[in-house]
């Protein structure tokens, strides 16, 4: 960016952000949050309420630099050459999530320290579990733990299951 | 204390009170405003090297705090007007400092509830930053006791409600203000005359409300338990990143199908403790008096013209200040982004001072007054923020 870019950025950035009076949040972070990420745009009246509020503007910024609003999706991959053992659990490559298996259920967990926890547990996205082929290994939401479970869905156990659909899978937020 | 997204509620604040009021005595000449933030800022900025040392955990210096604080003070125009409405013309130097402190502790109280707010999302008011820095100072105060309890057992007895006459377990628990009950806080005031228990109405919504004390004093726990070994981080103002401004941009673009159902704008949420206080209304002072401007330029020779070179004329800022001049477009980005960002261009600096030239010289390359370039200015701001506020 040339630096008159920058400047420019900066001067509409601090008319944006200039303070004033009586100002009050207008808007819930569950409400911004998903509008940043673009599952659910503003109305006209919550655009103006938002436009009107510097205080709003300045927590829509904090959300944004805070990324707790950018999540989509997290994959891993199951990492272990198969020791013949049941899989027990796979953790995602960010560490946000971890899939358990257990007695024919697979459970999808949300680390209470990923950046976006709260704002998932606010928003309750609908979240889907693929394998490396694209089938769905779970569909559902949080509940209020921070926990989906289903039913295992396929007929070959967990560690088979993953090493023939291309040794990867992801977890993803569907679009509201 | 530490709090989300507050800056001045550290150990520091004594000092920027004070600088901020020993500055303020030769800075206050008019009772305008504009003339007193330019006089400030010049004052700020020539203090001595003692005031960089750092008055908060996140590294800002003294000198920092207090420019940042009188920058907010250039937005709340009200809260001026309240200090120059209750100081009498005759004002000693105690006077004059008590009044200027008052002004400076209620901004800095606001200032950090609107930082709390945008941090955290929560709603907040100056008047509950002010309870919980009570609070703290309480836990502070109650620890210091506990720490010497042989020295202060009936204190000690009294707000631990016991009669102490071994060393007290609590005592020895209490770690940091997660350790402290609510009810000792109660006791501890009840038995001083402490703050709980003056004729002030001020905490009046913590006076019979444990739970509400407990909570509060978790959460500066819990701040700073998880800010401890935080990294200087001045992101809030320091302008670096814009990239939300693309987010901020495409959100408020009408999207294509809207939303279905009722805007969901949130209502006012004050609490009790929210509303016991709101500083004294005062009349507007209308006190337009003639400067004097007798400093003279001492801009390099040629500096308009370098200035103009250096200057992107189809940037946004240029083409809708087109008809104000440079001076003017000068004075507008020293009040919005400060006079002094690394993202100048050199030949707009003084080169005397690095910044940009200060409202008088800039007075005076554009052959006006100094309130006739301050009202243009404004002026140019109050355009720009119409076409940037849809």
């Amino acid at each position: 960016m040339k630096p008159d870019d920058v400047l420019e950025r900066r001067l509409r950035a601090a008319i944006l952000l200039a303070r004033v009076d009586q100002d009050r949040l207008v808007l819930s972070d569950a409400v911004l949050g998903a509008a940043i990420a673009g599952r659910t745009p503003l109305s006209a009246g919550e655009r103006a309420a938002l436009a009107a509020s510097p205080l709003t503007i300045r927590r829509f910024r904090q959300l944004v630099l805070d990324g707790v609003t950018a999540w989509r999706s997290s994959a891993g991959m199951l990492r272990a050459a198969d020791s013949g053992a049941a899989l027990t659990e796979l953790v995602t490559d960010d560490g946000h999530w971890t899939l358990h298996f257990l007695a024919g259920q697979v459970i999808l967990q949300l680390h209470a320290q990923a950046p976006f926890a709260r704002q998932l547990l606010v928003e309750q996205p609908l979240l889907r579990v693929i394998d490396g082929a694209g089938a769905v290994v779970m569909l559902g939401r949080l509940d209020s733990d921070g926990e989906c479970e289903s039913a295992w869905p396929f007929a070959v156990a967990p560690a088979q299951h993953f090493q023939q659909a291309g040794a990867v899978f992801a977890v993803e937020a569907l679009p509201a | 204390m530490r709090l989300p997204g507050t800056r001045f509620q550290e150990h520091g604040w004594e000092q920027v009170r004070k600088l901020l009021g020993q500055c303020s005595l030769t800075a206050l000449t008019t009772g305008l405003l504009d003339d007193y933030v330019e006089a400030m800022s010049a004052s700020l900025q020539r203090t001595g090297s003692r005031f960089d040392t750092p008055a908060n955990s996140y590294g800002d210096t003294v000198r920092d705090l207090a420019l940042t604080l009188l920058f907010e003070l250039q937005a709340r125009p009200r809260d001026w007007d309240a200090f120059i409405a209750t100081l009498p013309a005759d004002a000693g130097e105690a006077l004059f400092r008590k009044k200027c402190n008052d002004m400076y502790a209620t901004l800095r109280d606001k200032v950090d509830s609107d930082n709390y707010q945008a941090a955290c999302g929560r709603p907040c008011s100056p008047n509950r930053i002010y309870a919980y820095r009570m609070l703290d100072t309480a836990y502070h105060e109650i620890a210091r006791l506990c720490a010497d309890w042989r020295g202060h057992a009936a204190q000690v007895g009294a707000i631990l409600g016991r009669d102490i006459d071994a060393a007290p377990i609590e005592a020895r628990q209490l770690q940091s203000i997660a350790g402290c009950r609510p009810e000792w806080i109660l006791r501890w005031s009840a038995a001083c005359a402490g703050p709980l228990d003056t004729r002030s109405k001020r905490f009046d919504a913590l006076k019979d409300n444990p739970a509400k004390i407990g909570a509060m004093l978790q959460e500066i726990a819990e701040y700073e338990a998880i800010s401890s070994n935080r990294d200087a981080d001045w992101r809030l103002d320091s302008g670096a990143a814009t990239d939300w401004l693309d987010d901020y941009w495409r959100v408020l673009a009408a999207p294509e199908e809207s939303a279905p159902g009722p805007d969901r704008i949130l209502e006012a949420h004050q609490e009790a403790i929210d509303l016991a206080w709101e500083a004294p209304a005062a009349a507007l002072v209308e006190d337009d008096l003639a400067i004097d401007v007798g400093a003279s330029v001492s801009l390099p020779p040629g500096f308009i013209q370098m200035a103009r070179l250096a200057e992107d004329p189809g940037s946004w800022a240029a083409r809708m200040m087109q008809e104000d001049g440079l001076p003017v477009r000068l004075a507008v980005y020293a009040k919005l982004t400060g006079p002094d960002d690394e993202v100048y261009p050199d030949a707009w600096r003084d080169p005397a001072t690095g910044a940009l030239p200060t409202m008088q010289q800039l007075a005076l390359l554009a052959g006006v007054s100094l309130p006739t370039l301050r009202k243009r200015r404004d002026a140019a701001i109050a355009r720009l923020t119409t076409a940037a506020r849809p």
